[in-house]
């Protein structure tokens, strides 16, 4: 068994985009629990964020991870259980208002997913009033908010007022992250953290869980 | 004193002008009609009508829109080079990008494949589109995507550029933009995602279409020589705030010789050459050096870049300009900020000459008084020989 989990860790880590997918149902073929291989995919992801940070992957690399993981995801999918996904908590997670920039937000979904969370993606051009709604409906202890525009970083000061009109604001932890945001605008919006990237993001969400 | 284009040409030959040349960005119009006290076209109130959105949209979707798109974009050239003559800029960049069409009064595509959201700033202006996503999505999408309109590109960009040279020219160093860059000509019509897959399994598709974008960008370098445009600019966004999108291998593998033939085609006809890219770009400006580009921008402070090492790395082979940001300080910044941040480029960058100071990036939103303060403190501080 454990074998196939270090094969699995190392395709993912190693970005063996061919590999996975056969190597995965090869596994689960010879009985090795899909849960079990699920956490050797997350493991690949961490090692891949380290490799990330260290200087020896680029943003393109984290994107091939991703698309690795939820092809992986797939083939796993059928042999999971509720409870082996999104253990780690809720975290809503959308790019803002007047702003349609996904790549950065989707990478946030991807890492996050990866890393144990629960993630509600609510896409792109998000009003506040459905972040606040997403929240509600899925007890989140988290949000983050992507934004590359400046000219619409004021969506996030949006959410952040939904948010306290609904009462929900000392409930959740709010991170942002995109290329115009600046700890300027943290301490402007009153928003608890900011992520320079996905890597970060996890850290920083892997940080609020425990 | 030197005239504008001896103090810019001065400065990207890596030699002491009088004083630190001034540049901007010309790609909004909002900033443009500011300067130029006026208001916004009276087709973006158009569509910016509510009332006439169900009409637009049926009309949009049934007539080529060309025309409109077109001569909405020459307008900002001019409009461009107006306004930079007016701030007393040194050198513009001014853009002529007639590629664009109206999808419906929300949507709009590109001729190479990008479905792009039609914006509109607060007083009515249109502004840059915001890319959505991509429209090829397969070797096959690209095989028989139309290209007669790209074709076309080489030759409207002279027409508008010897116009505006020819009335221009004397008062501006113009930089002229024509069509975004290879890497991002590549990956916006097909997703990001999908360029990334691409890039490890079909690297022979990606390689005709980066080809066939490299020659386009030849192309126009030759109109725009012929034009009497003495510089062009080659955007391509290949960094993000973090570093590099990709690593400097694969961006060497896949784009680096284009980018030599893009820079030597401009030399050959006397131009110099301006790479662009937003982002931290630190660790890929010896590579910008190597492909033989005359100026880098725009070095922005927000992305991490720290200028001073810029200079120190790659100073002395390459012209730096740009820096000052438009995040805060542009947009909402004190004067006293605006004068900061122009001396401290200077400090960082001016020395010996081979700096150009430039906003880091053209914003719908950035204020036009903050632009003359920029001006007018690169004015006083930004005179040679530098004071030790």
């Amino acid at each position: 068994m454990q074998d196939y989990l270090d094969r699995v860790k190392r395709a993912l880590a190693d970005l063996e985009l061919d590999e996975i997918s056969p190597l995965l149902q090869e596994a689960l073929d010879a009985g090795i629990p899909a849960s079990a291989l699920l956490e050797a995919m997350s493991a690949g992801m961490e090692m891949v964020g380290e490799r990330f940070e260290a200087g020896d992957y680029f943003l393109a690399d984290l994107v091939l991870a991703g698309e690795e993981m939820k092809e992986g995801v797939e083939v796993l999918k059928p042999h999971l259980s509720a409870g082996d996904i999104g253990g780690r908590g809720t975290v809503v997670v959308c790019t803002v208002r007047g702003d349609i920039h996904d790549i950065g937000k989707n990478l946030v979904c991807t890492m996050l997913r990866s890393a144990g969370f629960n993630v509600v993606d609510l896409g792109v051009d998000v009003p506040a009033e459905r972040v606040v709604e997403a929240v509600r409906a899925n007890s989140a202890a988290a949000v983050g908010l992507s934004v590359l525009l400046t000219t619409m970083v004021g969506s996030i000061g949006e959410v952040v007022e939904a948010l306290k009109e609904s009462g929900l604001r000392d409930s959740v932890k709010i991170a942002i992250g995109g290329a115009c945001t600046t700890p300027e605008l943290v301490e402007r919006y009153g928003v608890d953290a900011l992520g320079r990237d996905a890597v970060e993001a996890v850290r920083i969400f892997s940080g609020w869980a425990s | 004193m030197a005239d504008q284009h001896d103090r810019v040409l001065a400065a990207l030959e890596l030699r002491e002008p009088d004083r630190v040349p001034v540049m901007d960005l010309m790609n909004e119009f909002p900033v443009a009609n500011a300067i130029l006290d006026r208001g916004p076209n009276p087709l973006h109130r158009l569509i910016i009508d509510e009332r006439l959105a169900p009409v637009l949209d049926q009309l949009f979707a049934r007539l080529p829109t060309a025309a409109l798109t077109d001569r909405e974009m020459e307008q900002l050239t001019r409009r461009g080079a107006a306004a930079a003559v007016r701030m007393g800029y040194d050198a513009a960049w001014l853009t002529c990008f007639p590629v664009l069409r109206f999808r419906s009064s929300k949507v709009m595509t590109d001729i190479f494949g990008r479905l792009c959201d039609v914006s509109i700033d607060a007083s009515g202006n249109l502004v840059n589109p915001i890319y959505r996503e991509g429209l090829i999505k397969s070797p096959d999408d690209w095989r028989v995507w139309p290209k007669r309109d790209i074709l076309r590109l080489p030759e409207k960009v002279h027409r508008v550029f010897q116009e505006v040279q020819r009335e221009y020219g004397g008062r501006l160093f113009i930089f002229g933009f024509g069509n975004y860059g290879i890497f991002e000509n590549t990956w916006q019509p097909l997703g990001f995602e999908r360029f990334v897959v691409a890039a490890r399994k079909e690297k022979d598709f990606l390689r005709r279409m980066i080809s066939f974008h490299a020659d386009l960008h030849c192309l126009l370098i030759e109109a725009m020589a012929d034009a009497g445009v003495p510089a062009f600019v080659h955007t391509d966004d290949l960094a993000y705030r973090s570093g590099p999108m990709l690593s400097p291998r694969l961006i060497e593998e896949l784009f680096g010789d284009h980018y030599r033939r893009i820079a030597e085609t401009a030399h050959a006809q006397g131009m110099k050459i301006l790479f662009h890219s937003c982002g931290n770009t630190t660790t890929l400006l010896p590579s910008m050096v190597d492909w033989g580009f005359d100026a880098v921008h725009p070095l922005e402070p927000t992305a991490g870049v720290a200028l001073a090492e810029v200079k120190r790395t790659v100073g002395d082979r390459v012209c730096i300009i740009g820096n000052i940001d438009v995040s805060h300080v542009l947009v909402e910044g004190s004067r006293e900020e605006v004068e900061a941040a122009v001396r401290s480029a200077i400090r960082d960058a001016g020395e010996g000459g081979g700096f150009i100071l430039a906003p880091d990036h053209s914003l719908p939103n950035i204020s036009v008084d903050r632009l003359r303060w920029m001006v007018e403190a690169a004015h006083r501080y930004g005179t040679y020989p530098r004071e030790g």
